[in-house]
């Protein structure tokens, strides 16, 4: 099994701090973004994870979800529910963030383009009421969430984060060793700059989803 | 019009012959589906959900039957809730085509047999195969032929019209 990361890139400190939490073995080789690892894609992908059975994966929630349950921790109802979430409604706005922030010098105005997001995650450990997003114990949820919003949340000139229930939960992941050394390891202690060469090399983003305005030709 | 996801959903249930209805809303700008499930909080969203109603109706190889299938059902899971939702042609060409390339030596997107990737692709990308011509439909030919023998399997395609991919020529050129 074999890892494949690039320095810099957000997706990478998912899967870096799912691999220290859960301890699975597997080698990591850094590369860098323009290198297309996943055969079949047409657009570089990484961070991607070559298994035991020869097929790539190339999301990072799918590795993460896979190296936790490799280690006997199966994602529950919630966490999927987590996990798509991230997929589908924070990523967009995280993606547009990062451009305005690391590209565009717009750094004030990531916190309108962030606000709804982060609101809802605040308000739903709020009313959770445990230390982690599904439950007592630390789950592939906390840490995709946790890796996605780090360089954002970290960075204090961006002054996100002012919910308490969701500084607290931040926080308490910041504070796992595992979580601590795959940011160093990815973004160098350069926090938003680090990033700069990954982001200049992701397509613009598009803030209109239109699934449902597409023609439908049924009924 | 009706929600796409929602109408994916009521065909899904169709198909794992689930016999009571389960009670769907929506919420937010995108109209994200929700199920309002009887035994604890609601669960929110069309992969969570459709996941959800493959455990119910008791049939988790649909979810792929090992560590490695499951976490490759689980990516093209998202792909299809993420990639085929933007409504750029480039975006739809870049789909079609890494697709076609993954599928060259695969019947199926998971192993060996079919699950709720195949499933939830095949109601996500019927729209981008019915904007094809015919020309298109054979340079995706392994898109179109995955797709094809995904809508005439038994009870999926339901709220879909059926699409005619493959034109004689391929079947003629079986029999040289």
């Amino acid at each position: 099994m074999k890892l494949f990361i690039s320095e810099g890139n957000p997706h990478c400190l998912k899967v870096l701090s799912a691999l220290g939490v859960t301890g699975v073995q597997c080698d990591v080789q850094c590369v860098n973004h323009e290198e297309r690892v996943v055969p079949f894609l047409s657009r570089p992908a990484v961070p991607a994870l070559l298994l035991p059975n020869g097929l790539y994966l190339f999301s990072s929630n799918a590795i993460c979800r896979y190296l936790f349950e490799v280690n006997g921790q199966e994602s529950s109802e919630l966490c999927n529910q987590w996990l798509e979430w991230e997929a589908t409604d924070l990523q967009p706005a995280l993606l547009q963030a990062l451009h305005m922030a690391v590209l565009q010098g717009k750094g004030s105005e990531v916190s309108k383009v962030l606000q709804s997001p982060l609101n809802f995650l605040d308000q739903s450990l709020g009313k959770g009421n445990t230390p982690y997003l599904t439950g007592e114990a630390v789950s592939v949820a906390d840490i995709v969430l946790w890796a996605a919003l780090y360089p954002v949340l970290s960075e204090s000139s961006l002054a996100l984060g002012e919910g308490k229930s969701m500084k607290a939960w931040f926080d308490r992941i910041a504070a796992m060793h595992s979580c601590q050394s795959a940011a160093q390891k990815v973004l160098q202690g350069k926090g938003l700059q680090g990033m700069k060469s990954y982001m200049q090399r992701q397509p613009a983003p598009h803030s209109n989803q239109c699934r449902e305005t597409q023609p439908c030709n049924s009924n | 019009m009706t929600n796409m996801a929602l109408r994916e959903l009521a065909s899904l249930e169709k198909y794992l012959g689930l016999k009571k209805p389960n009670k769907y809303s929506t919420q937010g700008d995108k109209k994200v589906p929700v199920l309002q499930n009887n035994n604890g909080p609601p669960l929110v969203g069309l992969v969570t959900i459709a996941c959800h109603l493959v455990k119910e109706a008791q049939r988790p190889e649909l979810l792929g039957d090992s560590a490695e299938s499951r976490a490759v059902v689980q990516q093209w899971l998202e792909y299809s809730v993420t990639k085929l939702n933007s409504c750029t042609k480039e975006d739809s060409k870049t789909v079609l085509k890494d697709l076609n390339v993954y599928l060259q030596d695969k019947v199926y997107l998971a192993g060996n047999q079919i699950t709720l990737a195949d499933i939830l692709m095949y109601y996500g990308i019927h729209p981008l195969i019915l904007d094809l011509t015919i020309q298109e439909k054979e340079q995706y030919v392994n898109v179109t032929r995955w797709f094809d023998h995904i809508q005439h399997y038994p009870s999926i395609r339901h709220h879909l019209p059926v699409i005619v991919v493959l034109r004689n020529r391929i079947y003629t050129s079986r029999h040289h």
